[in-house]
């Protein structure tokens, strides 16, 4: 109880009396989910001692059921791009609620211009630049234009954030609106389909989980060996501090915000590139469904602690849960209450520990 | 010449009507639904050709307080009659009231309100009578089921829309009702899950079933992008589709594409230009004070492979 009241908060925090790191945790979480799933399957008498995990079938070649391994990551892979820009926001005491509507945005225009010439043999006269004969064209012209537009909405909110010094979560809410917008008014909201068939490629089959796999790879090495992630982290942690260290924090912000931005942008690339279809109500509550993952992961909302494999395990908690809940047939109006019950209990969870590690310093 | 005094008013009445624009109200419950979208354009299209109309068109973004904001916001503004797509079906009574109790002629298009039994004078609903859209695409599946031989038991999975839409819940109530019937009772459902009329999770949703490996015989959507997301699903799995029932709603034409193509089997047509252009006829002729039928309905139609190209063009 003394301890309690003579807390030092994080200022005594040490990373060596640490004695397991964060994501330890939130890895034995997932091992702990996971399980409950597989014991809940074998006990439930609808199930007929189904696995959850494994093939009790003889369906593959391993001994586990590789289908729904796949779709496990397979489903989050998309979120999980945008969750590992959102991270690096978080990091830095930030909040990026636009992720979603960019991904909207981002999904329509750059569809407009992966439009097939033909479809089922006839002229695709809905193409969206049919009239400037903008079809069939290569690849790289949507991949481009769509970065370009991650780019451009990630890099207003960095400029709003860092320049304006107004709080994230309004620039972000602004740019969220102003994203949407732009996603309905691009083709007076009607969807763009039937895209060429290198564009389709993109998303097709288990590329998804691979791009998200190369991305996390690749942002796990910069926040840890570069001196971009040194710096997303010191600004985190006390952003005066940073400062007068002589950190410029107002271009790093805006760089932080940006690289967001194109994170969002490939992810909406993907994305309609998985669906054949650009819709402009595409990517709405991606932003609360990767911020989620993010909180799950062990990213401290306070900013400054936590890491892109915490994100990568939070992302993949959230597609075990996804999966499990089919898996279990729960009826659909639990599943909502279950899944927001278990990104509140994460960050309780998360609290307490922090408090206890506090403690015990 | 009392006569002529009675066909000069009327005359002045005709031209000021004539020259002096009719503002209508439009309040959609979101622009960026694809059907939505369709039926939107068809009000705009059919107010376009017409002399003297003018329609005003809002987006509630499917907030319910923000259309009845607007919905007052036009009672204020004066306009001739209000056009409302109820963002909530049940939440129209105080739309109902606003309208009325201001005189304002008030037209519900598409989602039929809670109240639509007991709309004030003035007021009406057009739109599709929403039980045949589901019943005609379950009945279907399960004539195509019965042709195929599995008249001894079939499998089937539901694919919801947003558990908390009326036509979410209907179109699913009336897949249950014919597989309740007695030529139809050969079918029984393994799971049923929203998938919040989505492709995406739609493609998801039939993954995570198809992990399980339970043989089944058809999937019965509430819509048809849910339907598309199924069929990319199974087609990725390597699943022969000519094996598999697929039905949706809509007849979008990414659905009548795919039908094509030989991967969907069964959509609904609902005519939503039709309603649309309904909705806004019924406007006017409230307006000029024409009896008009407070439910009026556009009909539902099926689409399989042999009427598909009636329709490529229609949505």
């Amino acid at each position: 109880m003394t301890g309690a009241t003579l807390g030092t908060g994080g200022l005594k925090y040490d990373h060596a009396k640490r004695h397991r790191p964060p994501e330890l945790n939130v890895f034995l979480a997932l091992i702990l989910i996971v399980a409950v799933f597989e014991v809940l399957g074998q006990i439930l008498p609808y199930m007929n001692g189904q696995s959850f995990l494994f093939d009790t079938q003889g369906r593959f070649d391993s001994i586990f059921n590789e289908a729904r391994l796949k779709i496990i990551i397979l489903q989050v892979a998309i979120v999980g791009i945008i969750a590992l820009g959102v991270t690096q926001v978080i990091l830095t005491g930030g909040i990026d609620l636009s992720s979603g509507s960019i991904v909207g945005a981002t999904a329509m225009i750059a569809m407009s211009f992966a439009q097939v010439a033909e479809v089922n043999g006839s002229p695709n006269t809905r193409a969206v630049f049919f009239e400037q004969g903008w079809v069939d064209l290569p690849v790289l012209v949507p991949v481009v234009i769509g970065l370009i537009c991650g780019l451009v909405a990630g890099l207003i909110n960095g400029l709003l954030v860092a320049y304006t010094r107004i709080p994230p979560f309004i620039a972000t809410l602004g740019m969220m609106v102003t994203a949407r917008g732009v996603a309905k008014w691009w083709t007076m909201g009607q969807p763009v389909s039937f895209p060429t068939d290198s564009y389709a490629a993109i998303g097709a089959g288990m590329t998804p989980v691979y791009i998200f796999a190369v991305l996390a790879a690749l942002f796990y090495l910069v926040m840890r060996h570069t001196v971009y992630g040194k710096h997303t982290y010191a600004i985190g942690s006390n952003m005066d501090a940073a400062r007068m260290s002589g950190i410029n924090v107002q271009r790093h912000l805006t760089l932080v915000y940006t690289i967001a931005g194109a994170l969002a942008a490939i992810a909406a690339i993907v994305l309609s590139s998985k669906n054949l279809t650009a819709q402009a109500g595409m990517g709405v509550m991606y932003e609360l469904d990767a911020i989620a993952m993010a909180v799950i992961g062990g990213i401290s909302l306070q900013g400054g602690r936590g890491s892109i494999i915490g994100t990568a395990l939070g992302a993949l908690i959230f597609g075990v849960i996804l999966s499990g809940f089919t898996y279990l047939r729960l009826d659909a109006y639990y599943q909502e209450m279950a899944k927001g019950a278990i990104i509140v209990g994460a960050v309780v969870l998360d609290q307490w520990r922090q408090r206890r590690a506090a403690q015990r310093s | 010449m009392k006569k002529t005094l009675l066909a000069a008013t009327a005359a002045a009445a005709l031209l000021t009507t004539s020259v002096q624009a009719q503002e209508i109200g439009v309040s959609m419950a979101l622009f960026d639904d694809n059907f939505l979208t369709v039926l939107r354009n068809g009000m705009v299209e059919s107010a376009a050709g017409m002399d003297g109309v003018n329609l005003q068109v809002e987006d509630a973004q499917n907030d319910v307080a923000r259309q009845l904001d607007q919905i007052n916001n036009f009672i204020a503004s004066g306009v001739a009659a209000i056009i409302v797509n109820p963002v909530d079906t049940s939440a129209t009574e105080a739309m109902s009231a606003a309208a009325a109790s201001a005189g304002v002629p008030l037209v519900y298009v598409n989602r039929q309100p809670v109240n639509a039994d007991s709309l004030p004078e003035g007021q009406a609903f057009v739109g599709s009578n929403e039980i045949e859209s589901g019943t005609l695409a379950a009945f279907e599946a399960c004539k195509l089921l019965r042709a195929a031989g599995k008249s001894n038991g079939a499998n089937v999975y539901i694919l919801m829309g947003e558990l908390s839409n009326q036509a979410a819940v209907q179109r699913t109530k009336d897949f249950d009702d014919i597989l309740a019937t007695d030529m139809c009772s050969f079918m029984s459902v393994i799971d049923r899950q929203t998938a919040n009329w989505s492709r995406d999770e739609a493609q998801n949703l039939m993954t995570n079933w198809l992990s399980s490996g339970q043989e089944f015989d058809a999937v019965l959507s509430n819509n048809d992008e849910m339907a598309i997301g199924a069929v990319q699903a199974m087609k990725a799995a390597g699943i022969a589709m000519e094996d598999v029932v697929v039905t949706g709603v809509d007849a979008t034409r990414d659905a009548l594409s795919a039908m094509q193509a030989g991967d969907l089997d069964v959509t609904v047509f609902q005519n939503a230009a039709g309603q649309g252009g309904g909705a806004l006829q019924a406007a006017l002729d409230l307006v000029a004070g024409e009896a008009v039928d407070s439910m009026v309905y556009i009909p539902f139609e099926l689409v399989t492979p042999d009427t598909v190209a009636d329709y490529l063009s229609a949505n």
